[in-house]
């Protein structure tokens, strides 16, 4: 200490300048440091936003995680359609040139044709398609750096692809919807476009259930693609859609599907149509329509008024089948019983007007309801049918269903016609009474079968059990709840007359069961021309359930203008096999006593 | 100034009346030599530590990133076993389906028989009216497509070394009998 005292003292020119040194170089610190605050400041606070958008564009790479769209189950839950992950393979255009490739050791010069011919090999194409892909991009772009070489290919084909180590080659995950048993229930499930948009039938119905949301995820990664360790990763989870579980039995609708298929074939019919229902629940165990669409392969359909169900989307006069309901009316509001006679003229012409007429020439014949249904009479029907007034008539009509969509909600379902009864004209009262003047679709056909099946209660027509979440709960269960439109009584009446009628129609060979009692009840109806008149065409159909004693199942098969056979003997085939495969596949007993025998002439 | 010249002249004459015999021992050489060695033996203590840790960075940063690249290439043999357990899974259900079952069965010679036909054990009562089996319509060629067995084979109509080489195969192949069916041995 002394001795620096004693130098600043001895120097005092020394100090002056140190003095001078330490006060520039902290004027020379601060405005570092300033610099450096300005700057800090500046990137920190007013460009932080644009900057870090910067950085994570530069290294971070955000990936889409697809969430799983539900699947449409069977009742067995057999998989009718599901989400399966299929791959586009892309490529860069412009960046496409020859590479080199080490083969065996050496580096091989691969030129683009030979690539081309290459990815073709793979994918199916040949390579001058590709290279006409190459060539259609370039032209519409010069520097066009993305074109799709093949779209929704399988892990093998793009396997194939990766193996070939093209380095202008890419691919992208592209889920993809798949129906692994084609055509069997592809009426009812629908379709997807192909930017995954539901387009019919359930798909299209259930999309609320079947929807999944994506999820994404970011996170940063290194030149050679290996994620940086601790690099930051937000992610939104993806959730997956609801699977549907429908009524339907897959093996059972492949079934149906076959036989109507061969038999509207063998008779020339423009379309046909077949439902099984379980007759105590009014589940639907099959909807079959023909033709109908393959979903893996809707553009094999060109016709697009086959890609969907007509069975639910499609309503028709049904003609006799109707009767059924005419009888049941009548039994159950107590105006005639089994043993009531009409007399039943080949032309019958009522005071209002009306002229009713038979399908053949026949002298007049003392008939009871019985009669009636057996011969298919309209003048016999017209009888009884205006025992009851035209609204207690729409009353019982609108009861068992006709002229309301059923409950299944399928999409743009048509509920038929049913005009108020103060609109119906001379004609159309009549005409009512045996399934004319109004439309139904097959469902309902099937639906009023089932009322009188299930003794005079209708349960709602169910094709969908629930939606079944991801932890196993059913959700959007519909309403089982049945209305009662028959007095058991009238319902058991109704049954059986139409055994009668199955025991006794002109078609008995063509739908006998052996061992069983069935209740059936064949239709043939003109068809309209679409210019508010009939063509020449007709629709045939059959409707019935059994076992009669104990009514476990409805089948009603409708076959709309068969060309080559035009009477009820064209669906009469199709409703034994596929009875009989109902009553063998679901076991049911066989009849042990013997069927009613009803008067039918008096 | 004054105040710190006082100041100065009294510490002066604090060690001039305090220790006036050891100045000598104040300005011993030896005392900037002392002072060094330990300097340079904190700096190099210091400098050691600092690679030291540099290393272990180093090296925990290698281990690190070590398992990033195991992460990864696992993660990408999970997604690629995950395809193949996806695509044969599908293979499964495509050939589960009634169409590839019905023409399986049909190649192997089976035809179906739509009349049911019960034996009641309680009374030995024969319930239904047995018939032979006919074939029925839905034994025809399949009327119900499906676009995804297209090119898929029957199994009678594989090769016999494709038979064998299969063990699900070997076994439904064998009943084969191109002859009709044969009669159930029975005892």
């Amino acid at each position: 200490m002394s001795v620096r005292n004693s130098s600043a003292r001895t120097n005092p020119t020394n100090t002056r300048s140190s003095r001078r040194r330490t006060f520039f170089t902290i004027v020379v610190l601060f405005a570092v440091i300033g610099v450096f605050v300005v700057r800090l400041v500046d990137i920190q606070v007013v460009q932080a936003d644009s900057l870090t958008k910067d950085s994570v564009g530069n290294r971070s790479v955000g990936q889409v995680i697809y969430g799983s769209r539900g699947e449409i189950v069977d009742g067995n839950g057999v998989v009718l359609a599901g989400t399966v992950m299929r791959y586009n393979i892309t490529m860069s255009p412009v960046n496409a040139t020859p590479f080199k490739r080490t083969v065996d050791g050496k580096k091989v010069e691969v030129s683009v044709a030979e690539a081309a011919a290459e990815i073709g090999a793979a994918t199916g194409q040949t390579g001058d398609a590709i290279l006409l892909t190459i060539s259609t991009a370039l032209e519409a772009n010069a520097k066009a750096n993305f074109a799709y070489i093949a779209q929704k290919v399988d892990v093998d084909v793009l396997r194939a692809v990766q193996e070939l180590h093209i380095p202008w080659t890419y691919s992208e995950n592209s889920p993809s919807r798949v129906y692994p048993n084609g055509a069997v229930a592809g009426n009812l499930l629908g379709f997807l476009s192909g930017e995954g948009v539901p387009q019919a039938g359930l798909e299209s119905g259930q999309d609320a259930c079947l929807a999944s949301t994506n999820g994404s995820e970011t996170y940063e990664k290194g030149a050679d693609g290996v994620r940086i360790p601790g690099s930051s990763v937000t992610s939104t989870e993806a959730v997956d859609g609801g699977d549907v579980v429908t009524t339907i039995d897959s093996d059972l609708q492949w079934f149906v599907q076959q036989t109507l298929a061969a038999r509207a074939q063998e008779t020339g019919a423009a379309w046909a149509n077949a439902v099984v229902q379980d007759a105590k629940t009014g589940k639907l165990l099959a909807v079959a329509d023909y033709p109908s669409v393959d979903p893996n392969n809707v553009g094999g359909t060109e016709n697009p008024d086959d890609r969907g169900s007509r069975a639910f989307t499609q309503s028709f006069e049904p003609g006799s089948t109707f009767k059924a309901l005419t009888a049941a009316s009548v039994l159950d509001a107590g105006v005639a019983a089994l043993d009531t006679g009409v007399v039943s003229p080949y032309r019958y012409l009522p005071s209002n007007g009306a002229n009713i007429n038979d399908s053949h020439s026949h002298p007049d014949q003392n008939m009871t309801l019985t009669g009636v249904l057996i011969d298919s009479s309209n003048t016999g029907m017209s009888k009884f049918g205006e025992m009851l007034t035209n609204q207690q008539r729409y009353d019982y009509m609108k009861a068992f269903g006709v002229g309301t969509a059923t409950e299944t909600g399928f999409p743009r379902e048509d509920g038929g016609i049913l005009h108020p009864a103060d609109e119906w004209d001379n004609q159309t009262s009549y005409a009512t009474m045996f399934g004319q003047g109004l439309t139904t679709s097959a469902l309902q056909i099937a639906s009023i079968y089932q009322t009188i099946a299930n003794d005079g209660v209708r349960m709602p027509v169910q094709l969908v059990e629930g939606c079944r979440q991801a932890d196993g709960t059913l959700t959007n269960v519909p309403d089982a709840a049945g209305t009662r439109v028959l007095s058991e009584s009238a319902a058991n009446d109704t049954s059986d007359v139409l055994e009668m009628v199955y025991q006794k129609s002109w078609v008995n060979s063509k739908w006998n069961i052996p061992g069983y009692r069935v209740a059936a009840k064949t239709g043939t109806a003109q068809m309209p021309d679409g210019h508010g008149g009939y063509s020449n065409g007709y629709l045939v159909s059959v409707s019935g359930f059994a076992p009669a004693d104990d009514p476990q199942y409805v089948v009603s098969v409708s076959i709309a203008d068969p060309v080559k056979l035009n009477t009820s003997a064209a669906p009469a085939p199709v409703f034994q096999e596929i009875m009989s495969q109902v009553l063998k596949k679901y076991r049911a007993v066989p009849s042990g006593a013997s069927a009613p025998d009803l008067p039918s002439t008096w | 100034m004054s105040d710190n010249l006082a100041r100065v002249s009294f510490a002066v004459e604090r060690e001039k009346f305090e220790t006036p015999e050891r100045r000598p021992f104040r300005i011993v050489s030896s005392n900037p030599r002392r002072r060094a060695r330990p300097r340079i033996f904190y700096a190099l203590t210091a400098v050691a530590g600092m690679a030291a840790i540099i290393v272990a960075q180093l090296l925990l940063s290698v281990g690190i990133s070590q398992g990033a690249y195991e992460i990864s290439s696992l993660q990408s043999s999970q997604s690629e076993l995950g395809r193949t357990a996806a695509g044969v899974s599908e293979d499964l259900v495509r050939v589960s389906s009634p169409q590839s079952l019905a023409a399986n069965a049909e190649g192997l010679g089976m035809v179906t028989n739509s009349n049911p036909v019960y034996l009641r054990l309680s009374d030995g009562a024969v319930l239904g009216a047995p018939a032979s089996a006919s074939g029925s319509q839905a034994g025809a060629a399949s009327l119900v497509p499906n676009a995804l067995l297209t090119g898929s084979a029957l199994l009678s109509q594989l090769p016999d070394d494709a038979a064998a080489t299969t063990g699900a195969v070997a076994i439904t192949s064998a009943p084969v009998v191109p002859a009709g069916l044969a009669a159930p041995t029975t005892r």
